[in-house]
């Protein structure tokens, strides 16, 4: 299967958007708040809990899901927009493959504009607090919570015509608000998963919805059955 | 050579809600070029589309190679599309391009391969330029360098001469003459008829989703000119001895008087255009004008739709 040509001409039309200038400026967010932070709050603040509160109430379930949704939809559905998705499909690549490689991509680019700005804000407001436990966790959460997003970005932009709405709709409706206050909605929330990777190191936040092991597990399941389902959908509906 | 036909659609339909694009056409097209022939919204790109596996049929089964392409991407191996009002990426250059689309076709070269398919277009010289520069008919013809690169065995062509000059469309007519004379099947859509008589010996003409005549394109051109025309002839006084002088000679089938000219309806034009100045004459009436009337495009078009339809009851 030759998936370099396709993640690599991915990769460049994410990176050369105009909107990925926007969602840098998004992903940068945190790294303001942490400055102002790390300007105002006195030595014997709780550095872990405002890091924590940061990373589990803001940078996962509304930074890092808007950004790689967006990103997630434009690897997939912006080729579908512009008919270059045709010279994709008319080859002999298997569909998983094509869909996988470009969910990849677009996971590659959602990483690239988060990663730095959650390191930067742990630097700034742990200070010399920081270890790479608090640092690793937090990444790792981020990393597997936008692979899942990113896969069901990838899903819904050949499942439907406006996967951006719908997939605000997920975070802000679903994860934002239902899944915040009934535990068995969390289930079905991403961010959950992600924050509870993120709360093996701090766990000043909301309890987690499993342990490290299953979040695991169940990101990157969710990821491999939504690339399953958009490769099932790249058969079945009009490019 | 195997016996199975490179593209067969089988009571083949495919529809939009209450939009019909084609409705339950059947056809076998075999190695040579064979044009795809209709009015815009006549069907011809959704019928591309069904071919390629961009779409499924809503009815009915389309075969490439005995199989269905959607279900069996390995056979896009021997197939080669260049779709309608589909710019390839702006950011690569044509190299890229066709370098890109080779290696996702697995060919041993893909950097000689995408050289070779440029030179056959045309861009050799301006291959390492980005798409994104290149003018409407430059980027066709990359387009059509992509589909060449892999040397397929099946051609699907939407439309590959617009916004092509003269001299790219003589070129890019000899490329396709050539791949047919090879034994590859090509099939081209246009809505220029005599685009689709210098491209292609075949035709396929659908009107409003439906295949109304299909055979050598000399035949269909022939049907076309043979088919009933309505000539309007604009005569000084009513010009009712010309009408009876002309309805004798059985020149005409039809006769109507609109607005102070004559309508005729005849099915030779060639008898009626030699009948009318000897009996203008004759009748001692004056013409001030004789047109065609519906002679445009469409009026051929649904002709031949009248005509499939009658054929069919």
């Amino acid at each position: 299967m030759i998936i370099g040509p396709v993640y690599r001409l991915t990769l460049r039309a994410l990176l050369l958007q105009r909107r990925t200038i926007l969602l840098a400026l998004l992903a940068a967010a945190p790294v303001v708040m942490a400055l102002v932070y790390a300007l105002a709050a006195s030595a014997d603040a709780h550095h872990f809990r405002f890091y924590s509160h940061l990373v589990q109430d803001l940078f996962i379930p509304t930074i890092a899901a808007v950004v790689a949704l967006v990103i997630g939809v434009s690897a997939i559905g912006d080729e579908r927009e512009d008919g270059t998705i045709y010279y994709l499909v008319a080859t002999p690549q298997s569909r998983i493959g094509l869909i996988a490689t470009k969910v990849a991509a677009a996971w590659t680019a959602t990483l690239l504009l988060l990663v730095p700005s959650l390191v930067i804000s742990a630097l700034l407001i742990l200070k010399g607090a920081a270890d790479a436990s608090s640092i690793l966790w937090p990444v790792a959460g981020v990393a597997l919570a936008t692979l899942a997003y990113c896969g069901v970005a990838g899903w819904l932009s050949l499942r439907t015509r406006r996967p951006i709405v719908i997939g605000v709709l997920y975070i802000l409706l679903w994860e934002g608000s239902i899944a915040t206050f009934a535990a068995s909605a969390s289930k079905l929330s991403i961010a959950a998963y992600g924050r509870a990777l993120v709360a093996e190191r701090l766990p000043e936040a909301a309890a987690p919805v499993v342990g490290p092991a299953p979040a695991v597990v169940i990101l990157i399941a969710a990821a491999a059955i939504t690339c399953w389902l958009g490769a099932r959908a790249l058969v079945r509906v009009e490019l | 050579m195997s016996d199975v036909p490179a593209i067969e659609f089988a009571g083949v339909s495919r529809w939009y809600g209450d939009t019909v694009a084609v409705a339950d056409v059947s056809f076998a097209v075999g190695p040579g070029v064979t044009g795809l022939l209709g009015h815009n919204g006549a069907g011809k790109s959704t019928t591309l589309k069904l071919c390629a596996g961009f779409t499924s049929p809503s009815a009915g089964a389309v075969r490439i190679f005995g199989v269905e392409p959607r279900r069996n991407p390995s056979v896009y191996g021997r197939i080669g599309v260049v779709p309608d009002q589909s710019p390839p990426w702006p950011f690569l250059t044509a190299h890229e391009v066709v370098e890109l689309v080779a290696r996702l076709h697995r060919v041993a070269d893909p950097g000689a391969a995408a050289a070779r398919a440029l030179d056959i277009v045309g861009l050799a010289d301006v291959a390492g330029r980005k798409v994104g520069g290149f003018s409407h008919g430059m980027r066709q013809r990359v387009k059509l360098a992509q589909a060449l690169a892999h040397d397929p065995d099946l051609l699907l062509l939407d439309e590959p001469l617009n916004g092509l000059d003269p001299a790219q469309r003589r070129e890019i007519i000899s490329v396709l003459h050539r791949l047919g004379d090879e034994g590859r099947t090509v099939i081209v859509s246009s809505h220029v008829l005599h685009e689709v008589e210098r491209m292609a010996p075949q035709v396929l003409v659908l009107v409003n989703g439906h295949l109304v005549a299909e055979g050598q394109t000399s035949a269909i051109r022939q049907l076309i000119s043979e088919r009933p025309r309505t000539i309007r002839v604009a005569a000084g006084g009513d010009g009712r001895p010309l009408a009876g002088a002309l309805v004798d000679s059985g020149a005409v089938d039809a006769v109507r008087f609109e607005d102070g000219a004559v309508e005729f309806e005849t099915a030779d034009v060639d008898g009626f255009s030699r009948a009318l100045p000897a009996l203008a004459r004759r009748t001692d009436t004056l013409i001030r004008r004789v047109e065609p009337v519906g002679d445009d495009l469409e009026s051929v078009y649904a002709y031949l739709h009248e005509r499939a339809r009658g054929a069919g009851r």
